[in-house]
Parts: structure tokens; C-alpha cells; sequence
């Protein structure tokens, strides 16, 4: 376990930052998975001497996590899922707990492992967020009750003190669950047969499904345009994989319905 | 007659990154928003009570989009400012606030959370698929023009323009613009579903001549990965949870794998 601990503390400390962008500062959306993820990988991956590994898998997270909680949104009250927490983790799990196999079909089950567990996580820190949330409201009240009593540096503390919850609860929780569960997690990839382990590569093929019927649901809102939309899907089946195909029909389409709207 | 520097609006427009720091159940965003808005309230009221009901004023109820805060920080400096000249009462600030953080928070949440995010993901997944391992930064850069552009901007234009600034929100055609980002997010998704699902079967090696291998290869993934996005689209239409269908997908996928359809 001990040998774990600099990873730990590394991981707690790239989890606390990230959290704090996810809603109490800046919101430059570093806590996006799209970035969170890779971001881990290339600092985590730098420390093992496996950068380029470390950014693949922070990806391959950071893709599939981005599409599972596109649609969480966060309005008003609603706390979504803590996607950068999940994010974070996932990376640390995977990659600390895969690294040490030889065999490119162990790695990728820790990983898609790792991923199933960061979810779940992910539906944790949602809990922890909430918790934060309520003693942020206990210290509204304590500078409210200061401010009327003119001790008016009790804005910045108090202010302060929020942003230093958030970073705390991030910090505390990415350190307790990788410094234990590393281990665990390694023992649990040992026990799956090399069959079932290779099912898991299958699994992580088709997760962007969910993800991309997720973002289906939200831009699709007619008949018509769900015509539209297949017939597209068939179009780039038969097409070459080539992404400048896709900026540029994309650039089209919305260069028409911009026009079409100043019409 | 304006009497807060081009500076200090900046510098309100930086602290206005740390709005939520402190965000609650009682205030929501309030304790940042007087934190953001300090500098220039201790600027236009002299120290003693006017000041101090400046401050509790702020304390009351607050919530809209961190991105289009700034807005509402000039507008109610400028009325702050009117205040102190004794040109207008308390209650136009209050009454004026809270219309605006709500017609901001109608606009920001809309543009920033339900299209220009879900879009700029969009587009980094077609990076990071395509393994390309500047995706983050792609993603930051994209994401973050019209975020800066906004929070920066938006207090000059509050504390010019006063009251007038939904007017010149208006000049931006927000509904247009979504609908634009939203069928441009359409396209995107097109081109990934085909591509970006991993459907192989073992039948099209033992069955295919290899000249037609890998045009099957496509057209199968291609019409799968459609099938199973219908599917996962009309299962979250139903409300199904997300995690509820990735759990019935891994459940699908290693069934399949175990009986040898799916590889």
C-alpha cells in the first residue's frame, strides 16, 4: 500500500483543483471528463514513466464519461453526478492497478473495470457535494449574522472557507480511494478469467452508445429531423472515417440554417 | 457621470470566477456575488451604514449563470451608483436584480449548458476518437472564447448600459444561435455513431471474401451501432437512468460475447 501513497497524494491533489472548477470557481470546464480524464493520465502516466499510455487511457475515460453525463446539467438545485471526481478516479484506478500487467487484454479489463467503478463513485461525490452544500448554508447564516454585527471580514472567510470545503472534500476522498483501492480492485481483475476479461473489451466498444443515445435524445426533437439524422448515419457508414468530412458537412449545415434564420 | 475605473471592473470581473465558491441551500450564490461586487460597493458608498446596508443587501437571495453574472454585477453597480447620488430607493435595486438574474439565467443556462457545452463536447469527441492527443486543449480553447468573452465583457455592458443591457443581449439572437450549435451537434453525431461503436462479429471473417471484409466490417458496425442507439434513445425517452442502461448493455454485450455473436 505504501507504494501507492505519492500516486495518492498526486491524484488528491489533481482532484481537489479539478473539483473546484466544476462548480465553485472558474468553471473552465477543466472538470469536463473530455479534459479531467487526460489531464490525469498525462501527470499519473508521468510519474510511472508511461506518459503516452497514461493520455490514451485518460481518453479513452475521458470519451466515454463525457458521453454517459452529457445531458447533467447544473441548474439551480440540481447537483449532477460528480463526473470530474469520477473522471479523476477512473484514470488513478485503471492505470495504477493495470500498469504492472504484461498483457494488453489485463490492462484493458482493469480499466473498464475501473470505469464501471468510477460511475458509481461519481453518484458518491454527487452525496458529498450535497453535503458540502450544506455547510456552506450554516456558514451563509454565521456572515450574515457578522455582517450585521459590522464584522465585515467575515465575506472573504467565509467565502473562502466555501471554496476550501469543496477543495477538502475532493482532496480527502480521491486520496482515501486510491491509497485503498488499488489493491482490492487488483485482487478483483485476478479473479476474472482471461474470457470473461476479454468480454470486458467488447463492453468498452459498445459503452458510446449510451452516451451518444443520450446526445441523440437531446438534439433530435422531430420526426423529420430524426429522418434526416438516420439517413446522415447512413451517408458516413458508407463513407471513409475521415473527420474533415464531418467538420465540413457540420460547417454546412449550420452555415444554411444560420442563413436560412437571417432570411 | 460613471466613477468606477475600467480597472476595477476588471478586477470584479476576475473575482466574479469565484461566485460560487460558497454556494447554498439559503443564499445560493449571494455570499459570492457580494464578495465579486466589494470593491466597487466600498468605492461608491462611504464607510458606515450605507455601506453596511449595501452589504446586506447583496446577502440576499442570488442565483443565475456564473457566466453571465457579470452582467448583472454592472447593471446593479450602476444602480448602486444611482443610489448613492439618492437618484433612485433601495427596492429598484432589488426588484431590478432579481428580473435580471433570472432573464440571465434563462439565457446563459440555454446557450452555455443546453447547447455551446453538449456542441464543443461534441467536437472533442470526434477529436479524441480520432486519437488525436491535443483534445483537451482543443475542448478548453473552443469552450472557453465565448465564456471569457462574456464574463469580461458583460460588465462593462451592465454598468454602461444600465438597465438597457437586455436590449443589447437581445442583438445576439440566442435562440438562433442554439438552434445552429444544435443541428451542428447533429451532424457530429452522425459521423460518430458509425464510426465510433465497436459492433464486430466473427461471421464476416468465416462467410466474406476478404476483397468484401472490410466494407461489411463497416456496413455492420455501422447498422449496429444505429440499432443499438435507437434502442438506448428510446430507453432514455422511456426514463430509464443512464447507468441503468449501460448495465443492461455490459449485460447484453457479454451475453453476446459468451455465445460467440459479438467479438
Amino acid at each position: 500500500m505504501p507504494e501507492h501513497l505519492l500516486a495518492s497524494l498526486l491524484i488528491a491533489l489533481i482532484g481537489g483543483i479539478v473539483d473546484l472548477d466544476s462548480t465553485a470557481t472558474w468553471q473552465f470546464m477543466i472538470s469536463q471528463p473530455i479534459v479531467a480524464a487526460p489531464l490525469t493520465g498525462l501527470f499519473l502516466g508521468n510519474l510511472y514513466g508511461e506518459a503516452a499510455a497514461g493520455l490514451k487511457l485518460g481518453l479513452m475515460v475521458g470519451v466515454i464519461l463525457q458521453l454517459v453525463w452529457i445531458e447533467q446539467l447544473p441548474l439551480g438545485m440540481n447537483v449532477p453526478p460528480d463526473a470530474a471526481l469520477a473522471s479523476v478516479l477512473s484514470v488513478a484506478l485503471g492505470f495504477i492497478s493495470g500498469h504492472s500487467y504484461e498483457s494488453y487484454s489485463e490492462r484493458e479489463v482493469c480499466y473498464t473495470v475501473a470505469l464501471l467503478l468510477a460511475v458509481a463513485l461519481g453518484l458518491l461525490g454527487r452525496s458529498l457535494d450535497m453535503f458540502v452544500r450544506r455547510l456552506n448554508t450554516s456558514l451563509d447564516t454565521w456572515v450574515s449574522q457578522k455582517v450585521e454585527d459590522n464584522n465585515l471580514w467575515a465575506i472573504a472567510v467565509g467565502h473562502t472557507l466555501g471554496g476550501f470545503f469543496t477543495f477538502t472534500k475532493a482532496f480527502i476522498f480521491c486520496f482515501l480511494v486510491v491509497w485503498l483501492g488499488i489493491e482490492p480492485l487488483k485482487y478483483f481483475t485476478q479473479t476474472l478469467s482471461f474470457k470473461h476479461g476479454s468480454g470486458f473489451i467488447v463492453v468498452q466498444g459498445l459503452l458510446p452508445a449510451v452516451g451518444f443515445a443520450v446526445l441523440a435524445s437531446m438534439v433530435l426533437k422531430d420526426r423529420e429531423e430524426t429522418r434526416y439524422f438516420i439517413g446522415a448515419i447512413v451517408i458516413f457508414t458508407l463513407l471513409p472515417a475521415k473527420i474533415f468530412l464531418a467538420f465540413i458537412a457540420a460547417g454546412i449545415v449550420m452555415y444554411r440554417n444560420h442563413k436560412g434564420a437571417k432570411k | 457621470m460613471r466613477t468606477l475605473p475600467r480597472t476595477l471592473l476588471a478586477r470584479i470581473a476576475f473575482r466574479s470566477f469565484f461566485l460560487q465558491a460558497s454556494w447554498n441551500y439559503r443564499g445560493m450564490m449571494s455570499m459570492g456575488f457580494l464578495y465579486a461586487i466589494r470593491p466597487g460597493i466600498d468605492q461608491l458608498h462611504s464607510p458606515g451604514p450605507a455601506r453596511e446596508a449595501a452589504y446586506l443587501r447583496h446577502l440576499e437571495y442570488f442565483n443565475t449563470n456564473p457566466y453571465f453574472s457579470s452582467v448583472v454585477m454592472g447593471v446593479t453597480l450602476a444602480l448602486e451608483e444611482r443610489l448613492s447620488r439618492g437618484e433612485i430607493g433601495e427596492d429598484v435595486i432589488h426588484d431590478t436584480k432579481e428580473g435580471l438574474m433570472t432573464a440571465c439565467a434563462a439565457i446563459g443556462d440555454g446557450l452555455f449548458w443546453d447547447s455551446w457545452r453538449p456542441f464543443v463536447a461534441t467536437v472533442a469527441l470526434v477529436f479524441a476518437l480520432g486519437n488525436y492527443l491535443l483534445t483537451p486543449l482543443i475542448f478548453l480553447a473552443i469552450y472557453n472564447l465565448p465564456h471569457l468573452y462574456f464574463r469580461f465583457a458583460g460588465i462593462f455592458w451592465g454598468y454602461r448600459e444600465g438597465t438597457h443591457v437586455i436590449r443589447s443581449l437581445r442583438q445576439f439572437q440566442f435562440p438562433q444561435i442554439r438552434q445552429t450549435l444544435r443541428l451542428g451537434t447533429m451532424v457530429l453525431l452522425a459521423y460518430l455513431i458509425p464510426n465510433h461503436v465497436n459492433v464486430h462479429t466473427p461471421f464476416l471473417l468465416t462467410n466474406l471474401p476478404l476483397e468484401y471484409f472490410y466494407f461489411g466490417e463497416k456496413v455492420v458496425q455501422g447498422f449496429g451501432a444505429l440499432l443499438l442507439v435507437t434502442l438506448g434513445t428510446y430507453a432514455y425517452r422511456a426514463r430509464v437512468d443512464v447507468l441503468l442502461i449501460s448495465f443492461l448493455l455490459m449485460i447484453f454485450a457479454l451475453v453476446l460475447y459468451h455465445w460467440g455473436i459479438l467479438i
